[in-house]
């Protein structure tokens, strides 16, 4: 019942996203018009599936670092990211694609960095060392951001910004193809995963008795989730909250199995992406608000409501 | 003691006596000049400012334009009109004025834009002895108040006067007939458009074009492609010193603008048309002129 719950959720979204919109499109008109075509539908899907990387890659961390508190952005990952995009403005990097591109590559550099420094102590990967390594890493690639922006011309600057903070203005099916691209090999190699994290959660030591090659499963499970983050960096700039909240929903309705954790994560994490994109497009319009507020807006009373609930039963 | 004095109770009192003072005195002792400021402030000089210090460009212009240029001893890094003005020495960026280059060029008076962090460098600017003006500059009727006191501070009432009377009668027209309409579209990702409450939107206005998103109130807001597409704006006009399309103009997702896909873009020089100044009424016409030959 509960998955044909979220089945009708993915389809409402997904029609609604595509029928609802500043610009006035007549019935008749929806599966010619250009509006549709190369507006609102990659918009809707850039949604869904960032918002589906995003779920995964947060269930993916708070596994691995057996933290509730663990967000994809908490390991450094949009301190890297916004380092990437303020170099590739300061420095005039050229080309549509240098922004993202960039962007990428920061929060590769960070998510690097942060896994040099949990390898480094004695247990693999530990998440007190991956945690406080991602704090201390993001805090210093914001000094240097910081310190670039103040040094650099500021009007640019300060637009960088309005991109870091996240949201599907630039969706395009050029963006779509992107996340389509760096998207599968991650999200299989977790879904492959569901079974050992399981096991993991009792431990590293009970896990590695059960027959989880423990170190090899925190490396992938890392480098995935950080890849799937990147990549919704890449095309859509530092949407925060998802990665956090998606996962305790999912756990929440449908258990914590991993197996069924992850598709859950996947298609809530769209759902709650894409409509709160919707309603940043329609809501004020002609305005626009920024994604990551709707999300906050959405996720936090549903999640207040699930907790209550859940320590109520 | 003044220090003293605003840490104390007494400071509101001490305040209004002051206050009292100055309006009894509302006409100015021989020789002393005073104008209050858009931050409510009143700004009192025993002589007309023979050191100043200007941390805007449009107020740069301003000075210039009324005869008081040669007063400058100090400008920003974007200040850049009239040519002369680049012989004077920069204070940099001024966001945030650093009030140690600012003092160290011993100005009499310092003109500052009515902003969050030029306030508290008011302030400080203040405690060290020198005279500040904060004004607003933001729209078309803002530049002729801006203009008069200026003028009066400097000493160059005549020329300010009638300069203000000028932007005055031109904020005032009424809006020409308008057949084409406009979009300032100032970055794409997340697209930002010029609203209502701008210096621009009114210059589009008296040249003449209807800037699309006149109903936003703000002066500038974050706005959708598919709304910039429903709105349908024959031109899309860019704050540019050059004539080439933007990068985003060749994306399929810009390409659902009309303007955007016939390339009806409309370059206007910064230093014109990005900030209000003396010039507003060249703008007017350079903008008509355009729109004009764009046909």
């Amino acid at each position: 019942m509960r998955y044909v719950l979220l089945a009708a959720a993915v389809l409402t979204t997904l029609t609604a996203a595509l029928l609802l919109g500043p610009a006035n499109v007549p019935f008749g008109d929806l599966l010619a018009s250009p509006i549709v075509w190369q507006l609102r539908l990659p918009r809707a899907l850039l949604a869904f599936l960032v918002g589906g990387a995003l779920g995964v890659s947060g269930v993916g961390l708070q596994a691995l670092v057996r933290n509730p508190l663990a967000d994809p952005f908490l390991l450094g990952l949009s301190g890297g990211a916004g380092l990437g995009a303020v170099v590739a403005i300061a420095f005039h990097l050229p080309g549509p694609w240098a922004l993202p591109l960039a962007a990428f590559v920061g929060a590769v550099g960070a998510m690097a960095l942060v896994y040099r420094l949990g390898l480094m102590s004695g247990a693999e990967l530990d998440p007190r060392i991956l945690l406080l390594g991602g704090v201390a890493v993001g805090a210093f690639a914001a000094a240097i951001t910081t310190a670039l922006v103040s040094l650099a011309e500021a009007t640019e600057l300060r637009n960088a910004f309005l991109w870091l903070w996240g949201g599907f203005s630039g969706a395009s099916w050029t963006t779509v193809l992107v996340i389509l691209v760096y998207t599968p090999l991650p999200l299989v190699v977790l879904f492959a995963a569901a079974r050992p994290l399981d096991l993991l959660a009792l431990g590293d030591e009970p896990a590695q008795y059960l027959g989880a090659d423990v170190r090899r499963l925190k490396r992938l499970v890392y480098l995935s989730a950080s890849l799937l983050t990147a990549a919704a960096v890449a095309v859509a700039g530092v949407i925060g909250f998802v990665g956090l909240i998606v996962p305790h929903v999912c756990r929440l309705l449908w258990g914590r199995l991993h197996r069924t954790l992850f598709p859950t994560a996947f298609l809530a994490g769209g759902v709650l992406l894409a409509a709160a994109d919707t309603l940043a497009r329609t809501v004020v319009a002609p305005r626009e608000l920024p994604v990551g507020i709707v999300t906050a807006l959405l996720g936090v009373p549903l999640f207040a409501f699930l907790l209550r609930r859940w320590t109520v039963s | 003691m003044r220090r003293w004095i605003q840490r104390t109770h007494l400071a509101g009192f001490v305040a209004l006596t002051i206050t009292a003072c100055a309006r009894a005195e509302h006409v100015p002792v021989r020789g002393g000049i005073a104008v209050t400021d858009d931050a409510g402030r009143r700004v009192t000089l025993a002589a007309p400012a023979r050191r100043i210090v200007s941390l805007l460009p449009s107020f740069t212009e301003i000075l210039f334009a009324i005869g008081a240029g040669d007063r400058l001893v100090g400008r920003t890094t974007w200040c850049d009109y009239p040519p002369g003005v680049l012989a004077v020495p920069s204070v940099g960026d001024a966001m945030p004025p650093s009030v140690e280059a600012v003092a160290a060029r011993r100005p009499d008076l310092v003109v500052l834009y009515r902003a969050g962090p030029n306030l508290t460098a008011a302030e400080q600017l203040e405690r060290l002895g020198i005279r500040t003006v904060l004004l607003d500059l933001n729209l078309l009727e803002q530049l002729g108040p801006a203009a008069r006191r200026l003028g009066v501070l400097t000493g160059h009432s005549r020329a300010a006067d009638s300069l203000a009377h000028v932007l005055d009668s031109l904020a005032s027209q009424p809006p020409a007939s308008s057949t084409r309409s406009l979009a300032f579209i100032v970055w794409d990702n997340p697209p930002i458009v010029i609203g209502a409450g701008s210096y621009l939107d009114r210059l589009a206005a008296l040249a003449g074009a209807r800037n699309v998103f006149h109903d936003v109130g703000a002066p500038s807001a974050q706005v959708s492609i598919e709304t910039i597409a429903a709105r349908d704006p024959d031109f899309v006009a860019l704050l540019s010193d050059s004539a080439v399309p933007p990068r985003y103009a060749m994306r399929p997702e810009w390409r659902v603008v009309r303007a955007v896909r016939n390339a009806r873009f409309l370059f206007l020089p910064g230093q014109l048309f990005g900030r209000p100044g003396p010039r507003a009424a060249e703008a007017i016409r350079e903008l008509r002129r355009r729109l004009e030959a764009a046909r």
